[in-house]
């Protein structure tokens, strides 16, 4: 084994960590926006060790960078999502309008 | 056991819970969603066999088929739901009169 | 290993349906369909059909997924099948029973029954190496093309294809027949908030670049015009979303043609080919790259355009019954 590959299996042992620790929190967060939080930020961290991971293990720069550039738009597409999931959901809090339709 | 034999037998159980789903519920969109499934399950199939009579690549002309067919179903499943959206707007009524 | 990986995959896939199918509420049931789609395409990579994935994910689960996400807006989603259940067995005649109970495991029995049957016959009856494998490989290098799934769906079997996009405007047809002519008025919903705006103006560029490397890619790999056309297709969505609704903001002509154009291009140079002694859909060898390209490019941008057309058309049907009520 190789140093890279220690590596790589560390990185992706550390992504998978995030991973299972996002979607306990999905499953077990008590409202929309702690649970937002799981989904959005623990799992881009965990999706970003695995990029970073399967980055060194393919060695070739042209696919590091094609693998970078999925992180990058998932992250981008993910953080926005949440912002208007979230921002929805405070329109529907409002006072007056009451709480419902959580998920 | 290959890879292939599991997702033959996988493709028969999606299409059986399809074919059930379409019996079973009511609602117009999980019916829709339940041709879908019976779909996949086809294709699922068609692309087992490619991969069984694989020499150098699989066979292409399942795998096209299933491309073919996957974007037909697509267009058959928005004009369902085109027809639901329509039978809802103008009757109030989310599944079949005969069913409730 | 590899055993483990497929026999945990296709046991999710059997369970998202199963959920997708039994979720009391309609939107989790939309969300379990996605989620399902994505699972069948990661099958679909362990199987190495790399192109079925890319159009599953794309289309199937992504654009269906929509289309359905859009469709939740209509129907009052807090409903649920088991308060269905129980009204219908509250007023239980035993047709009723049957029709309820029996009829869908009896379909899912028989259905399971012949299917499986069918694909134990296929797999273990049926010698190895049959297929059109040989056939395929044996005609690649005239085909113009070095991926052979693309050598079928553009050459070999281009006759199918021509239709498969012929089916999408049919759909397209449909959907106006049902629904009414909707996508030359502004949409109802627009995005008004700054962040999504920013954020569709920048995809817009991202993904028409996807798009093209998608298409020019499916020469040599995975990849070509249906998995270029749904990323070209989610431009048209997206500005759609964000208040520029194409069709309504280029003259109407241009859109129908626009529309046609892949179907009539494919079919004219059919025709002129023809014309010189070939049959329908053959190339001249010596142009067969070059021409494939070209086709496929056009038929890209029609199926973009009416899958936008689709989703425009599908999200403008919500104002309908008022003015409907008052033509009445």
């Amino acid at each position: 084994m190789t140093i890279y590959e220690v590596i790589t299996v560390i990185l992706l042992l550390v992504g998978c960590f995030f991973f299972l620790a996002g979607t306990l929190g999905v499953l077990r967060f008590p409202d929309l926006f702690s649970r937002l939080h799981a989904l959005t930020k623990a799992d881009n961290l965990g999706l970003g060790f695995i990029a970073a991971g399967m980055a060194l293990h393919i060695a070739s720069p042209w696919a590091a960078v094609k693998i970078f550039f999925i992180w990058f738009f998932t992250l981008l597409a993910s953080s926005t999502s949440c912002y208007l999931i979230a921002r929805f959901q405070r329109e529907q809090d409002q006072p007056g309008k009451g709480k419902e339709d959580r998920e | 056991m290959e890879a292939y034999q599991i997702y033959s037998l996988t493709s028969a159980v999606l299409f059986a819970i399809g074919i059930g789903g379409v019996f079973a519920s009511k609602h117009f969109i999980k019916k829709i969603i339940a041709t879908i499934i019976m779909g996949g399950g086809v294709f699922l199939a068609f692309v087992s066999f490619a991969e069984r009579d694989a020499l150098n690549f699989a066979d292409p002309v399942p795998h096209a088929l299933v491309i073919t067919g996957i974007v037909v179903a697509v267009a058959s499943g928005a004009f369902a739901l085109a027809l639901a959206r329509r039978i809802y707007q103008l009757t109030g009524e989310e599944s079949f009169n005969n069913e409730k | 290993m590899s055993i483990l990986i497929d026999g945990l995959l296709a046991i999710l896939a059997i369970y998202l349906a199963l959920q997708s199918l039994l979720a009391p509420r309609l939107s989790q049931s939309v969300f379990l369909f996605f989620a399902f789609g994505l699972a069948l395409a990661l099958a679909w990579v362990r199987l190495g059909a790399v192109d079925v994935a890319i159009t599953e994910a794309a289309i199937a689960a992504g654009f269906l997924g929509v289309l359905f996400l859009d469709a939740l807006r209509d129907f009052s989603s807090t409903i649920s099948e088991k308060h269905n259940n129980t009204e219908a067995i509250q007023s239980s005649a035993s047709r009723k029973k049957i029709k309820t109970f029996l009829l869908p495991r009896l379909a899912f029995g028989v259905g399971l029954g012949l299917f499986l049957l069918i694909s134990l016959e296929a797999i273990w009856q049926i010698p190895q190496g049959g297929g059109l494998t040989a056939a395929a490989e044996s005609m690649l290098p005239e085909s113009g093309v070095e991926h052979p799934v693309t050598a079928v769906l553009l050459n070999f079997r281009a006759y199918d294809t021509w239709l498969e996009i012929g089916v999408i405007l049919l759909g397209l047809l449909a959907i106006f027949v049902t629904g009414g002519i909707k996508i030359y008025t502004k949409p109802d919903v627009v995005a008004k908030d700054p962040l999504l705006r920013q954020v569709i103006l920048f995809f817009t560029p991202v993904l028409f670049l996807f798009g093209a490397f998608l298409l020019y890619i499916g020469k040599s790999g995975p990849g070509g015009a249906f998995q270029a056309a749904v990323l070209w297709g989610a431009i048209g969505i997206l500005l759609h979303l964000g208040g520029k609704p194409v069709f309504a903001m280029i003259p109407r002509w241009v859109g129908q043609l626009v529309l046609i154009m892949g179907l009539g291009f494919f079919l004219l140079m059919g025709f002129v080919f023809m014309s010189g002694g070939a049959t329908l859909f053959e190339y001249p060898k010596a142009y067969a790259g070059t021409l494939i390209l070209i086709v496929e490019t056009l038929a890209a941008i029609s199926i973009a355009a009416a899958l936008t057309a689709i989703y425009a058309n599908l999200n403008q049907m919500k104002e309908e019954p008022k003015e409907n009520e008052s033509a009445n």
